[in-house]
């Protein structure tokens, strides 16, 4: 238990890194990149390939990152210029052959079998207790900021609006919540049993899943509808519910990060990890924040809404651009590094296209152009991950690809539910999405 | 051509001056061969029916678009082989006919983003010389506050752009293009769609602005505004200069009548 928490946390951190990268490029640029696992597999496979061959591994995750913003550089080059939708059409081609360039160059990447054995950081690091308390102190320090940034934002996004609209608000999202999760367990038990007294054909078993699915989502669309017109602040209340589950979600997994570093030595290479990646998660955090507060940022959003304008006023769009690409890309192939670190072994298949939703997913659901969306939006997705990884197998009777293929269906069906009720994600401000010109 | 009315030759050296400048949109001339200059201290008119070129004209002038052929000189330097942001960092700032505010930054973030040189959007310079950027953060945001003040928006500057009307829209495209600092401000049509008070207003703030050294080239189809405003006036009528001169000598001459009233 204590190992995939973890685990779990690593993979959260990774991916808020990841997701991070992504939304300096998309939620305030507005560059659609549907490629961004692009960068982390250049991340990852240069700084594996490097420390392989003796190059410390602080540097070789530099050179990895560094190596992923020249990606970014590239991509640039080659459509900035163009109309914007090449951008787009361009990086799922460029993720695609980077792929398959690890999977074909066998004599680099050892192709579909992937690389082994390669040096993993603090493995070998066996600290003793004021060393410890030291890291566990840190990595407290790291998550107290998560904490009270997401406070911060969620008072920016209250600001004004009574108390009691507020509650009795969040209580109709709770109900709404628990009565989606509710209909959604109720339709897999119900299909269990079916399918264990072998009372319909399999077709006709999934299909009646996939029917229901789709009822249940349509039926809660329609509901989120109706809550908007019965409830003053009804979307606010998805955001005050789940800041409050995730809040006491990342309490409960501190408890266990901190247990696993006072125990180092059970586990050191995982438990190094986790410190490692939270903390980078938190300064690559800090750095963006200050970054898009700047004048820097500013120029970023002009470009988002409008080009022209930035360009009338003397801003080199085309230079800003590129910095967002090779700067997000920067921090994905950070991530990329980490990614490997976690897996032990990297092959093409841990690098197919589902990474790149799964980044644009956590940024949606987060709120684009928000950092502190992006930590929520990565904890929120992890979550579902495991809840339904180990609660799912039980309950609902399907073999684990299509058990695979049911969670990304959900967790597309769940947008489309948070996009009915609140298009600007969780965390995300609703003018950016309705102000329009 | 050569219809072009005979004025005094100015002393000075124009501080923005095409020539020859040519665009076709597939086989439409847009812009066929037209000449303006632009005399430093001056608040310049730009006129002729719709569809006459004058829009295409500002786009070839601030390189928005790329001119077929011809010349643009700024300052005594060519410009027409620069980038429209490099023309803007050269003093040389242009607005839009339909405005075109920020609407998802607030009116201040609008103009401080026209700031020039500012240390804080090189990235670098946000981590490593954080002092020096909220410093000049800081009198960026005490400019701005004047000029808001100056043209009656300070009330809103907190305010999303987007929640302005349509003549405060206009308002704050102009006050931002000030905010630029720049020499020569080329106005598409700023009355227009605006009420009567506000049209004053703005010629006002023109005129003021003016007089602080700030030279004006103005597309205005609003003819009160150009005879009150313009020291000297172009006209453009199918792409082609057509007349030049003061506006009280290009209101009267028979070509312009014809133009105007052919249309
Ligand atoms: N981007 C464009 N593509 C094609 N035709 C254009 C374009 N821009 C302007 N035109 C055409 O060029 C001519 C001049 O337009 P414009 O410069 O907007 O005139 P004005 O501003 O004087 O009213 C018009 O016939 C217009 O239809
Ligand atoms: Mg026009």
């Amino acid at each position: 238990m204590e190992g995939y928490i973890v685990s779990l946390i690593i993979f959260t951190a990774i991916f808020a890194l990841f997701g991070l990268g992504l939304n300096l490029q998309w939620g305030f640029t507005g560059l659609i990149n549907f490629g961004h696992v692009a960068f982390m597999t250049l991340g990852a496979y240069t700084t594996v390939l490097l420390s392989l061959r003796g190059v410390p591994l602080v540097i070789a995750a530099l050179i990895g990152a560094a190596a992923a913003a020249l990606l970014g550089l590239l991509m640039g080059l080659t459509t900035l210029r163009l109309r914007t939708d090449y951008l787009a059409i361009v990086t799922v081609g460029i993720a695609e052959m980077i792929r398959l360039v690890a999977e074909n160059e066998q004599w680099l990447t050892q192709g579909t079998f992937g690389i082994q054995r390669f040096p993993l950081p603090l493995a070998n690091f066996s600290p003793n207790l004021p060393v410890r308390v030291v890291m566990i102190l840190v990595l407290l320090g790291a998550i107290a900021l998560g904490y009270w940034q997401l406070g911060k934002t969620l008072r920016q996004r209250m600001q004004g609006i009574p108390a009691r609209a507020l509650r009795q608000s969040a209580l109709a999202a709770l109900a709404y919540l628990v009565a989606l999760a509710a209909s959604l367990s109720i339709v897999s038990v119900v299909a269990r049993q079916i399918k264990l007294t072998n009372a319909l054909p399999a077709w006709a078993l999934g299909l009646g899943l996939l029917l229901a699915g789709v009822a249940i989502i349509l039926g809660f669309m329609k509901l989120a509808k109706l809550g908007a017109t019965r409830f003053e602040q009804w979307e606010k209340g998805l955001s005050w519910v789940s800041a409050i589950a995730v809040a006491l979600f990342g309490l409960w997994l501190t408890g266990f990060a901190v247990q696993a570093l006072y125990d180092y030595d059970r586990n050191p290479s995982k438990t190094g990890l986790m410190w490692l990646s939270v903390l980078l998660v938190a300064v690559a955090y800090w750095a963006l924040e200050r970054l898009v507060r700047s004048p820097w940022g500013r120029v970023l959003k002009a470009i988002r809404e409008d080009e022209e304008v930035a360009k009338a006023l003397g801003k080199n769009v085309f230079g800003y651009k590129l910095q967002a690409l090779m700067l997000g890309g920067l921090i994905a192939g950070l991530a990329g590094a980490l990614y490997a670190w976690q897996l032990t072994v990297v092959f093409p298949v841990q690098f197919d296209p589902l990474i790149t939703f799964n980044a644009w997913t956590i940024v949606v659901l987060g709120g684009a152009g928000s950092n502190a969306g992006t930590l929520l939006g990565a904890t929120i997705f992890w979550g579902y991950d495991t809840l339904t990884r180990f609660g799912l197998r039980e309950i609902i009777p399907l073999e684990d690809s299509a058990l695979g293929a049911f969670r990304v269906m959900v967790i597309g069906l769940i947008l489309m539910v948070l996009m009915a009720w609140r298009p600007q994600g969780i965390l995300g401000k609703k003018e950016e999405l309705t102000l329009g010109r | 051509m050569g219809a072009i009315a005979p004025t005094a030759i100015p002393s000075t050296q124009p501080l923005l001056k095409a020539h020859s400048l040519s665009k076709s949109f597939g086989g439409i001339k847009a812009v066929d061969r037209a000449e303006i200059e632009v005399h430093p201290g001056s608040i310049t008119g730009l006129i002729g029916p719709n569809g006459a070129g004058k829009t295409t004209l500002f786009n070839l002038l601030s390189n928005f678009l790329r001119p077929d052929s011809g010349r643009v000189m700024f300052n005594g330097a060519a410009i027409e082989h620069l980038q429209p942001h490099e023309i803007a960092q050269r003093g040389l700032v242009r607005t839009f006919q339909v405005a075109r505010v920020l609407s998802k930054l607030s009116v201040m973030e609008n103009m401080l983003l026209a700031a020039q040189n500012q240390s804080g959007e090189k990235f670098w310079n946000v981590w490593l010389n954080p002092q020096r950027t909220l410093q000049q953060e800081r009198q960026q945001r005490e400019l701005a506050s004047e000029i808001l003040t100056s043209v009656g928006l300070f009330h809103m500057a907190q305010s999303y752009a987007g929640s302005l009307s349509g003549g405060q829209r206009k308002l704050l495209e102009i006050a931002r293009a000030m905010m630029v600092q720049p020499q020569l401000v080329l106005l598409d049509e700023p009355a227009a769609g605006v009420n009567p008070t506000l049209i004053n207003q703005i010629g006002d703030h023109i005129r003021r602005w003016n007089q602080s050294g700030v030279t004006f080239l103005i597309i205005e189809h609003n003819m009160d505004v150009v005879m009150s405003l313009c020291d000297r006036v172009w006209v453009l009528a199918e792409g082609r200069n057509l007349a030049s001169g003061k506006p009280s000598e290009v209101q009267q001459n028979p070509l312009v009548l014809e133009a105007y009233l052919g249309q």
